[in-house]
This record gives C-alpha cells, sequence and structure tokens, in this order.
C-alpha cells in the first residue's frame, strides 16, 4: 500500500501544479474549458490524497512496521484511538493531514462556484499553489511512505506527551484552522487579481473565515488542556513559541473578522482588511514553520527537520506576490474614508484593531527577540513567561476595555447623551465591581482591574440584549420571546456578542491565575497536609503494569470541611518505548471555584511522598467560556435571510 | 517488566530526593530558565529527573539561605548561566525594544488612527454638508416598516 500511497502523493503535486496553471492560462487565453478542467484537478487532488490518507491510515493500524513513519510513531501496544492520532503525531503524517484538508476545502469551493465565477481562476490557483507546496514536500522532502530497509518486530511507539486525549482533538482542530485560513486568502488573491475589491470577496468568504476562526480557537483551547494535564506544571499556557504561534494568526484573524465589517457597511479599510488576511495566512505558515524548523526551542517540538528553509522561502514568495499585488491594486483601493465622529462605533473598531494587531506583534516580537539578540548582540537571551506577562497583560486588558466600549458606542456618531446613557449602567456596575472586591482583600491590581472589566464589558452586552429585547417587547411580545427573535433576527451581531460573553469568561479564569498558590508537601502513609481548605491524607502508593506503562499511582483523600470529597490518584507512568521519559498524570478536583491540582514529584525510600499540590482558582470558567464562545460562533456562522441587504437598510435608515 | 520495576522505584526514588527542590523559593525559581532545553522555568521543568534543574535549585536554594537579595541572586546567576538563564531579559539596551517595541508601536498607530480619523471626520462633514437633506418622518418611517417587513 506504500506504493500506493507513494503515487497518489506524487500524483497529487503533478495535479496541484496543474491545477495552479491551467486557471490562470485559461483566464489568460480566454479558454473556459481549461478553468473547467482545473476545477476537475481540484476535485482529483481530493481523491488522490483521500487515496494517500487511506493508505497512511491503513499502515498504521495494520503496524505494517516496514514503513517508516509506523514504525517511528506506533507500537504494538498502542491502542486503536492513539494510532489513529499517529497520522498527525510526526511531520509527514501532518504534512498530509494539511494537504488533505487543504484538498477538501478546495473541492467544497470549487463545488459552490456558481457565485463567484469571477474570482474563481485565481482562488484556484492559490489554492492549488498552497496545495503544490505541500504535496512538493511529501513527494520530494518528508513522505509518509518511505520504507525501511528491514521492518522491526516493534515501533518505537508515540511519544507519552501526546498520549492523551488532548491530542486526539488538538492538532486536528489547530490544522483546520490554519488551513481554513487558506480560502479566504485565495479569494482576497482572487480580489486583488481580478480588481473586483468591492465586498464580493469578503462576503464570499465570511463562513470560511468565522470557521477558521473557530477551528484555531479551539485548537488553541485544545492545547491549552492538554498541557494543563499533560504537561504537568500547573498551568495551560508557557508562551512557547509554538503556543505563540498559533496565537498570532488567531489575533489577526479576531481583528479581520471584525474590521470586514467597516467594509461592509462603509466601504473603508479596503487595503487593511487585505493586509491582515494576508498576514493570517503567512502567520499560520510561520506556525508551522515555528513547529517544524527548530529555530526556536520549544517543548512542542516533537519533529523537528530541515523543513524550515523551505516554509521560509515559501513565507517570503507569498508575502512577496501579495505584496506585489496589492501596490499594483492601490490606485484602485481608494475608499470614501469618511466618518461622522471621532466618536463612533467605527472609530471603536479601529482601535480594537489596532490593539489586537499589536498584541500580535507583540507575541512576535517576543517570540523572535532570542534570533534578533544573538543577531545583534551575539548574545543569547531567553524570553519566557514573566516577560510575555509583563508586557501582553497590559495589551490583553485593553482588548478586554474595549470589547465592552464598542457596543456601547452609536454607529456614525455618539452623542454626549447617548454616552452617558449607554455607559452610566456598566461602568458603574464595573467601578462597583472593583470597589467590592477591594474591600473583600484583593490586593492584585491587575487581576482586579480584569475583574472589574470583565463586569462591565458582561453589563455592557447585557444592556444591549436588554434594550433590543425591550424594543420588541414594545410591539407586543413577551421579553423572553423577544430576546430570542432579538437574536435570530440578526445572528452576527449578537452571536458576535455571545463570543464576547465567552471571552469574559476565559478573560476572568486567566485573572483567577493570579491567585494561584502552590505547596510542596512530602507524607507518609496516613500523615496529612493541609492546602488551603483542603486537607489530604496520604493513603499509600502502588506500582502496577497496563499495557503499555508502567504506572506508579499514589493515592490521595481530600477532605473539606471534615468531610471526604474525593480519592485523587496523580501518578508517574513509565511507557515500555519511553523508558527514559516518565510522565506525569497529575489528579485534578475542578469546582466551580478552583482546581485542586496534584503532581506527585516523587517518592522516597523512607516511605514518604512528595506531592506539589497547586490551587489554580476559577480554571473551570476558562473551560465553560470556550463551550459560550462555541454557542456564540454557531449562532453567528447560521445563515440569515436578507443578512447583508437587511444590514446595509437598516445602517442607511439609522444614517438618515 | 522487572527492569522497568526497578527503573520506575529507582528514578521515583532519586527524583524525591534531591529536597533542594522544595528549599529554593518557587516565585523566584519562576524568574530563571530551566538549562535542559524543555523551554520551561526551573519552577515549571516537567522532567522527573532534571540535572540542570536541580543544580541550579540548590544553588538558587544555597544563594537564599546566605541572605543574598533577589538582585543578588539574579547577578549571580547571569554571571554563571549568561543571561540566557533570565526568563525575562534584562531591561537596557537593545532588550528595551522587545519591552517598548509593542506599545511604541501600538502609541504610534494609535496617533495615526486619530489623525486619519480626525481627516475622515473633516471629510464626512464636509460630505455632509453636500448631501441630500435628511428623510422627512414620513419616509423615515415608511422605510422602518419595510425592514420590519423584511425582518420578519
Amino acid at each position: 500500500m506504500d506504493e500506493v500511497g507513494t503515487l497518489a502523493v506524487g500524483m497529487a503535486f503533478v495535479v496541484s501544479l496543474y491545477g495552479l496553471a491551467a486557471p490562470l492560462m485559461g483566464q489568460r487565453g480566454r479558454r473556459p474549458e481549461l478553468l473547467r478542467s482545473a476545477v476537475n484537478a481540484v476535485y482529483a487532488n481530493a481523491l488522490l490524497l483521500v487515496v494517500a490518507a487511506a493508505s497512511l491510515l491503513r499502515a498504521l493500524l495494520r503496524r505494517d512496521f516496514g514503513n517508516a513513519y509506523v514504525a517511528s510513531y506506533t507500537s504494538r501496544d498502542l491502542g486503536f484511538w492513539y494510532t489513529v492520532s499517529a497520522f498527525w503525531a510526526g511531520q509527514a503524517g501532518s504534512l498530509l493531514f494539511w494537504a488533505l484538508m487543504l484538498a477538501g476545502f478546495a473541492a467544497l469551493v470549487v463545488w459552490r462556484r456558481g457565485q463567484h465565477r469571477a474570482l474563481m481562476p485565481y482562488v484556484v490557483a492559490t489554492l492549488m499553489g498552497t496545495s503544490a507546496f505541500f504535496t512538493g514536500l511529501l513527494t520530494f522532502v518528508s513522505s509518509p511512505f518511505a520504507r525501511l530497509p528491514f521492518a522491526p518486530p516493534d515501533g518505537a511507539g508515540l511519544n507519552p506527551l501526546l498520549q492523551n486525549p488532548g491530542m486526539f482533538f488538538h492538532p486536528p482542530t489547530q490544522y483546520l484552522g490554519y488551513v481554513g485560513f487558506t480560502v479566504p486568502f485565495a479569494f482576497a488573491i482572487g480580489a486583488l487579481a481580478t480588481g473586483r475589491l468591492d465586498d464580493e470577496w469578503i462576503r464570499a468568504t465570511r463562513r470560511w473565515t468565522l470557521l477558521s476562526w473557530f477551528f484555531l480557537s479551539w485548537g488553541i483551547i485544545f492545547g491549552m488542556m492538554w498541557a494543563y494535564v499533560e504537561l504537568g506544571w500547573g498551568g495551560y499556557w508557557a508562551w512557547d513559541p509554538v503556543e505563540n504561534a498559533s496565537l498570532m494568526p488567531w489575533l489577526t484573524a479576531t481583528a479581520f473578522l471584525h474590521s470586514v465589517m467597516i467594509q461592509e457597511k462603509r466601504d473603508m479599510l479596503k487595503v487593511w482588511n487585505l493586509v491582515l488576511i494576508i498576514l493570517t495566512f503567512v502567520l499560520s505558515i510561520f506556525g508551522t514553520f515555528l513547529t517544524r524548523s527548530g529555530v526556536l526551542s520549544s517543548v512542542h517540538s516533537f519533529a523537528l527537520s530541515s523543513l524550515g528553509p523551505l516554509f521560509f522561502v515559501f513565507i517570503l514568495l507569498v508575502l512577496g506576490a501579495s505584496i506585489i499585488l496589492l501596490v499594483a491594486r492601490l490606485p484602485l483601493l481608494h475608499s470614501r474614508a469618511e466618518l461622522d465622529s471621532l466618536l463612533s462605533r467605527e472609530s471603536s473598531f479601529l482601535f480594537n484593531n489596532l490593539i489586537l494587531v499589536g498584541a500580535a506583534f507583540s507575541v512576535f516580537l517576543g517570540t523572535v527577540f532570542p534570533i534578533l539578540s544573538e543577531a545583534v548582540r551575539g548574545v543569547k537571551i531567553s524570553v519566557g513567561p514573566p516577560f510575555f506577562n509583563q508586557v501582553n497583560v497590559p495589551i490583553g486588558l485593553a482588548v478586554l476595555f474595549l470589547m465592552g466600549v464598542c457596543p456601547l458606542l452609536a454607529w456614525r456618531k455618539a452623542s454626549p447623551r447617548s454616552l452617558r446613557r449607554n455607559f452610566l449602567v456598566p461602568g458603574m456596575l464595573g467601578l462597583l465591581a472593583a470597589l467590592l472586591l477591594r474591600v473583600l482583600g484583593m490586593t492584585h491590581p491587575l487581576a482586579l482591574v480584569a475583574f472589574a472589566l470583565c463586569v462591565f464589558v458582561t453589563a455592557a452586552i447585557l444592556q444591549d440584549f436588554h434594550r433590543g429585547a425591550m424594543v420588541r417587547r414594545s410591539h407586543g411580545e413577551p421579553y423572553l420571546l423577544a430576546a430570542v427573535r432579538l437574536v435570530a433576527r440578526n445572528h452576527r451581531r449578537y452571536g458576535g456578542y455571545v463570543v464576547h460573553l465567552g471571552m469574559i469568561l476565559l478573560f476572568a479564569g486567566i485573572a483567577g491565575g493570579a491567585f494561584s498558590t502552590e505547596r510542596e508537601v512530602v507524607l507518609r502513609r496516613g500523615e496529612t497536609a493541609t492546602v488551603h481548605q483542603y486537607l489530604l491524607r496520604y493513603e499509600g502508593a502502588s506500582t502496577y503494569p497496563t499495557r503499555s506503562a508502567l504506572v506508579t499511582a499514589a493515592t490521595l483523600t481530600v477532605f473539606n470541611s471534615g468531610k471526604p470529597v474525593a480519592v485523587l490518584t496523580p501518578q508517574r507512568n513509565i511507557h515500555k518505548t519511553h523508558e527514559d521519559q516518565p510522565m506525569t498524570e497529575v489528579a485534578i478536583r475542578s469546582t466551580w471555584r478552583e482546581d485542586l491540582y496534584v503532581i506527585l514529584a516523587g517518592l522516597g525510600e523512607d516511605g514518604t511522598a512528595n506531592f506539589r499540590v497547586i490551587i489554580n482558582p476559577l480554571m473551570m470558567w476558562m473551560w465553560a467560556g470556550a463551550a459560550v464562545l462555541t454557542v456564540g460562533t454557531l449562532i453567528a456562522f447560521w445563515p440569515e435571510r436578507g443578512e447583508a441587504l437587511r444590514n446595509r437598510a437598516r445602517y442607511l435608515v439609522e444614517a438618515a | 517488566m522487572r527492569i522497568l520495576v526497578l527503573i520506575a522505584a529507582l528514578t521515583l526514588t532519586l527524583a524525591a530526593h534531591p529536597s533542594v527542590a522544595r528549599g529554593a523559593d518557587r516565585g523566584l525559581a519562576g524568574e530563571f530558565m530551566c538549562q535542559c532545553g524543555c523551554g520551561l522555568t526551573l519552577a515549571s521543568c516537567t522532567h522527573l529527573s532534571c540535572g540542570p534543574r536541580d543544580a541550579a535549585l540548590a544553588e538558587l536554594a544555597s544563594l537564599e539561605r546566605a541572605g543574598r537579595s533577589r538582585a543578588e541572586i539574579r547577578a549571580a546567576f547571569v554571571a554563571r548561566y549568561g543571561e540566557r538563564v533570565l526568563a525575562a531579559p534584562l531591561r537596557r539596551g537593545f532588550n528595551l525594544l522587545a519591552y517598548w517595541g509593542p506599545y511604541w508601536a501600538i502609541g504610534s498607530g494609535a496617533l495615526v488612527i486619530v489623525a486619519l480619523a480626525l481627516a475622515w471626520t473633516r471629510r464626512g462633514e464636509g460630505a455632509g454638508h453636500a448631501a441630500a437633506p435628511a428623510l422627512s418622518r414620513e419616509q423615515r418611517e415608511w422605510l422602518e416598516r419595510q425592514l420590519r417587513a423584511l425582518e420578519d
């Protein structure tokens, strides 16, 4: 089957090259049959990559250790789902996974090509050009179908760090996000190439962008969950280069999702929107470059290789071509560029974009600063969590503040009266929250500001909901029905607000981290230790083998106010295939108030057990925020009848 | 399997006993990067047995016991391991670019936005004067009705 896979990937590369050239030639020579042929090439590419993926999956599940990739990432004792996840555990497999998803997205795009025929030749060329890069890497540099001279009796096994349910969801969602941004980027290139620079390309890709943003959000969240339970240092975000690499396109994509509204409503920011989507796509590729190049040390560098320079060249090519096109089209990108007031929702969106892109720049600068420092000063430095927290927390608070301000400002022009009316209640509630928390003893200044802002933003959003519902109620609808219909009539706006509520929960969870406390305790069997309100009693340890590992588990009974509330069993596992890499399996007891997080640090010869006990406040709020964010995205994603027309009409009526 | 058990017992026992890890202030340990290449701080390095971490934590604990201040400990660590041991670069010289670069960029961007927005506002006011008069009340109500019909 490896021959089939190799052949399929090689053919996909050739077909991708054809799919890149044919529509451009067809457009130039006015030969529509070439475009039709290119569309067929897109379908053929998808089919070939499905065949390649099926070949690899078959090799993985059949434990074909003659295949170098299978031998490197699986072993006989690996369970079914982890064997499946080995598909994207290594470099070659993840490249194939990327190419497969891109091919699927491209097929979906051309399947619905009827609406945007003029852009299609360039959209197809861009998608297939990107596919040619990835299938080229798979064909010439990193094949998942390479054979070993002889088949070993067992494989090296999956890195124990990757043997976590998060591994099954984190890379696919993250890649879906990264790959998804290729579609709006391709439409942007189509718009630039054809000179159709109105908001057609934005309307055509709004849902793609939203979907890609959603997947990238979940990719990041799954990554946080994985880090929290699997890496076992007690946190969920280490400002690692690879984590940062996923955050950067997320930030620019978030800015893009907001700024396109200005182009749709006011025909402004055309150049800015193109810059943002180009940046988002390039940063998505940059993320893969960072993961694969090894230019920066990372906890995620499971498979380093020499692919870095090729990704770098591809990034330069994409940037170069995009900038040339953009500059060439600048004369066509003039917009009316009129604002009624500096105090308007439009202006607040501009500042929101500035802060989001500023945050992306800040993360970028911090991530590459060790390289810069070495190049300029010849001194190696590290840029770790304390630096990122110092620089980025104020920027994050500014994002949170603007999240509250935007809905409170009227479109076009906010009058002093409306400002008073809109800011009074949320502002007062925010201040009240700050005062209350201060009185209750909260002294951490940034956390205090963060919680006060959370209250302010929540109040601002709920106030907007309430007013909308009250307007409908004045037409005779019951309040609840009015609220539901309000959302149903404007999915995008209210879906966005729900996403903001999810973000507030996430921010609150992050702010809760300021009060995280940690204690190290050494206990003999039967001894107890008190950590905050919890009493932990060590019951003993046991060592037992499982199918793939030797598990050492310590048992702790947890009491709260004298009542037993949980039995925790933090573990240290030694996997048969990675004996040199003992793994921490933390034990967590989650409540809405806090997580009790216990790490088994070691066992002493004298029968003692050494535990790190961490109290992480409000962790569950973060995961709840992720769920709320999902609901909001689904609402915003749901199609609306006459949505664009209605928005435009509503805006004109308000303007009049 | 017996060998595995021995390895497990040995590593877990060894891990438990360098009590130096317990001696050091974890807050301070969070200011220094572990030199094992894990990319995490001394407080976060999750390796079960990590020579560089344990040695650094031992040094940290002994410096604390000797009554050294935070600044002195930082200087001692930089002298021993180089600047790369600091999880946040020193706030001086070229490093200031990393600390202030984002704020400088955001500040400059804010100035540009304010200048542009003011220019656009003036242009908008100019266009407003030339534009057709606002809708009459009847026209506005008619539009509202049509819009509501579209929404329903």
